[in-house]
């Protein structure tokens, strides 16, 4: 592209490089699920198949000279991640309702005043003024 | 686009394909891109619901995602990786041989792509109906006999939804392949206009894309 600057053209051996890259996590990846990293499986996992991804996005389709775009895919990635992350936030703070997960309701506040109403933050009476 | 504008806009860089509301080429260029890009962020979004999904069930079934992934052939899955990440590379390919006006090459690239695409097809129909013979189907159409952990037709609920969504967008991209395959052999393309090739190359990467995470999440579960 001789009239546009802004157009670079990668070359045959840059992707071949790319390729090789790619197919050599390939088996790095399946080598990877035959070994026990424990809880970590899923997460060497998907590190490998980043890193793959982000040959794949960076040589081709171009956004390593291509910011513009990228920043456009990377708020796509963001928000994907929100989705994820929130959902498991979700997920793992939730108890399955057993009667035995059941806390006992509580009866009273310690040093506070017998069959009165208190106010939950403080644990202290109804009307009693706060403290300075 | 009319053939009429080509003789006028000649000699100011621009070609007969250049659209009325564009200014000059790099613009046109830029927007198809920019259009591009903005759908693929819908498509990481589209599947990203079903992995979102795949990560709740897989962490709260963690015994029956295991046997289940047992089902799944390994090498068959290698194979459809390997033969994906080649196709990706004669796409990418394919766009360069356009940017620097080689015709032929360009040719060659996109009909080696369509046959990667159609080798990906036919491993997983091989897959498939593997599948379906031994009744691992999802949800209640699950009708496999002798397992030991219950719950394995999640599992397949997924992977037929995953590998099935991924699949149309490949029949879809191959599609889109055959459409510029025909636009090239008409000679359309050149340094000068190549747009097509590189959004549809765009879209055939992000179908790769999705495989490399498909991949290890469905086959490679240790």
């Amino acid at each position: 592209m001789s009239h546009s600057a802004e157009h670079h053209v990668t070359g045959p051996k840059t992707y071949a490089a790319v390729l090789g890259g790619l197919l050599l996590l390939t088996i790095i990846t399946v080598y990877a699920s035959y070994l026990d990293f424990g809880s970590m499986n899923t997460v060497v996992a998907l590190l490998i198949a980043s890193m793959k991804g982000a040959l794949v996005a960076l040589f081709f389709m171009h956004l390593r000279h291509d910011k513009f775009n990228a920043v456009i895919f990377l708020m796509g990635l963001l928000f994907l991640a929100i989705f994820l992350i929130w959902t498991l936030f979700d997920i793992n703070t939730r108890v399955t309702v057993l009667p035995t997960n059941l806390k006992a309701p509580v009866q009273a506040f310690p040093g506070a005043p017998l069959n009165k109403p208190v106010r939950p933050s403080t644990g202290q009476p109804v009307g009693t003024p706060h403290a300075q | 686009m009319t053939t009429a504008t080509h003789t006028g806009h000649a000699g100011d860089g621009n070609s007969k394909f250049l659209q009325h509301h564009f200014r000059e080429m790099g613009q046109q260029f830029e927007a198809a891109k920019l259009g591009m890009w903005l759908f693929l962020v819908t498509e990481v979004l589209l599947f990203g619901g079903l992995f979102v999904g795949y990560g709740i069930m897989h962490a709260r079934h963690p015994e029956a995602f295991m046997a289940a992934h047992h089902h799944l052939d390994k090498v068959m899955g290698a194979v459809n990786t390997v033969v994906l990440l080649i196709s990706s590379f004669t796409m990418v390919l394919a766009v360069w041989a356009a940017q620097t006006s080689r015709r032929t090459l360009c040719i060659l690239f996109l009909i080696l792509t369509l046959l990667c695409a159609g080798v990906f097809l036919v491993v997983k129909y091989f897959e498939y109906s593997h599948k379906f013979h031994d009744g691992l189907l999802p949800g209640k159409y699950y009708t496999h006999q002798g397992d030991t952990v219950p719950g394995q037709f999640m599992f397949f609920s997924f992977y037929f939804m995953m590998t099935g969504l991924h699949g149309i967008h490949v029949l879809i991209g191959m599609i889109a392949i055959l459409w510029i395959l025909v636009r090239a052999i008409r000679g359309d393309f050149s340094s000068q206009y190549y747009s097509p090739v590189d959004i549809t190359g765009l879209y055939w990467h992000l179908v790769d894309l999705i495989w490399i995470y498909v991949f290890p999440l469905m086959y490679l579960i240790s």
